[in-house]
């Protein structure tokens, strides 16, 4: 068992870093949300979606996240229809820099079904 | 031990799914084991001619140390499920004792002894790239990324061989890049004028290619150009590479990386990527202009 877990540490690939992440989000500013999917751009050189979380004021605002490129995801498991408009989204995430509701996604979980995908993201996986 | 049986649960769910998202191509004539597994460890494929045949789908196989720049970024392994998973599930090899110390993709020089000694100019630029969070490197920017960072890229690539002309074809920003091996000859440096990927010439030395490339956009050319790593390790338009490409066995490529630009650096040094046959995978079209905002975004265009 212990061999097996260390073969896939030794495993884990490098970070894909598209774009310098330091220059866009700021890891130190993790954010969780849930919300509605509103729009998606699954698009290179990365995708986007496009969430509204109703807060506690009833006051609806809109937040894009960054994932991965699409070979990205596809490789980490999605399909261009894992996440359809109108699902209901939680998303682990790290907020812009600028303050701007923009976030790059680590997780997204499909509230419905309980599942859990990885965001293929210029982040690095975690354990290293 | 319960988030090291979700990794694996991560990968095996990866491994079950990539061959449900991508037509899955069982490429015929490969060695193969009981199981239809390609054997990594077969003999290397030859040409008609009797020349190692490079042609093949290759991953690099290498690991960097985790960057200080994304040291904020915390494991979460302790408390459960958020491992991120990034790129194909690539398994290293093991250490190769005549290997030159192995190139690394945010800092090329971090494993050689003494570290890479950048000359004043070098050293300045590089400062001033990771001062703006290498916003201008150009795998950032959808642009030719030099040589060093197509090799290390965690994208896969296809190597295409035929006995004049070796063509890359990189799914990272689309690249393309011909090395000649019709015997022709460097051009002068400074003749024709400067190229993202230079002008590369290879020929055989026993079962080594070896290629030569001058006549690359250095880091004069523009703030993408020249770019050795994601920090921004520069090379001028002074620069010459050469690349020593071995396939040992059936699964594994060496490319040992020879630098020389005394503009940049006090005297020449030599890397090495690994990189892995990704055996009944492929590249995949990523056309990465096509919704490119990133330097809007950070309002910089």
């Amino acid at each position: 068992m212990i061999g097996a877990v260390l073969a896939l540490l030794v495993m884990a690939a490098p970070v894909l870093a598209h774009h310098s992440f330091a220059a866009e989000f700021d890891a130190s500013k993790p954010l969780k949300l849930t919300g509605t999917v509103k729009k998606l751009e699954w698009t290179n050189p990365h995708t986007w979606f496009f969430v509204e979380v109703k807060g506690e004021d009833g006051k609806v605002t809109t937040w894009g996240f960054e994932m991965g490129s699409p070979n990205g995801l596809m490789r980490a498991g999605w399909t261009r229809n894992s996440m359809k408009v109108g699902d209901l989204v939680t998303v682990e995430a790290s907020r812009a820099k600028d303050g701007s509701n923009n976030a790059n996604a680590k997780t997204v979980t499909l509230v419905n079904t309980g599942q859990t995908l990885f965001a293929a993201s210029s982040q690095p996986e975690a354990g290293r | 031990m319960k988030a090291a049986i979700i990794l694996i649960a991560i990968a095996a769910a990866c491994t079950v799914s990539l061959s449900a998202q991508w037509p899955k191509y069982v490429e015929p004539g490969l060695p193969r084991d009981n199981q239809g597994q390609v054997r990594m460890d077969a003999a290397s494929p030859r040409t008609p001619d009797g020349k190692p045949d490079l042609t093949g789908d290759w991953v690099r196989a290498d690991r960097d140390p985790r960057p200080a720049e994304l040291a904020g970024i915390t494991t979460e392994q302790g408390r459960g499920s958020r491992a991120v998973v990034v790129e194909p599930q690539v398994q290293g090899f093991a250490a190769d004792p005549n290997s030159p110390p192995l190139a690394t993709f945010w800092d090329i020089g971090t494993n050689l002894p003494g570290g890479l000694v950048l000359t004043p100019w070098a050293d300045d630029l590089k400062k001033k790239r990771m001062a703006i969070d290498s916003r201008e490197n150009p795998d950032a920017n959808c642009l030719p990324m030099g040589i060093t960072q197509f090799h290390m890229q965690p994208q896969p690539r296809k190597i295409v061989q035929t006995p004049n002309l070796i063509v890359i074809l990189y799914e990272a920003n689309y690249g393309t890049r011909y090395i000649y091996t019709d015997g022709r000859k460097l051009p002068p440096q400074g003749e024709p004028q400067p190229w993202w990927y230079g002008y590369s010439v290879g020929r055989w030395e026993g079962d080594t290619l070896v290629v030569e490339t001058n006549n690359l956009r250095g880091a004069e050319s523009g703030p993408s150009d020249g770019w050795l790593d994601v920090r921004g390790t520069p090379y001028s338009d002074q620069a010459t590479f050469v690349e020593r490409f071995r396939r040992p066995v059936f699964g594994k490529l060496e490319i040992n990386v020879t630098v020389t630009d005394p503009k940049s650096f006090a005297k020449p040094f030599t890397v090495r990527i690994n990189q892995r046959l990704l055996a009944d995978e492929e590249p995949i079209e990523a056309v990465c202009n096509e919704n490119q905002q990133f330097r809007v975004r950070i309002k910089i265009d």
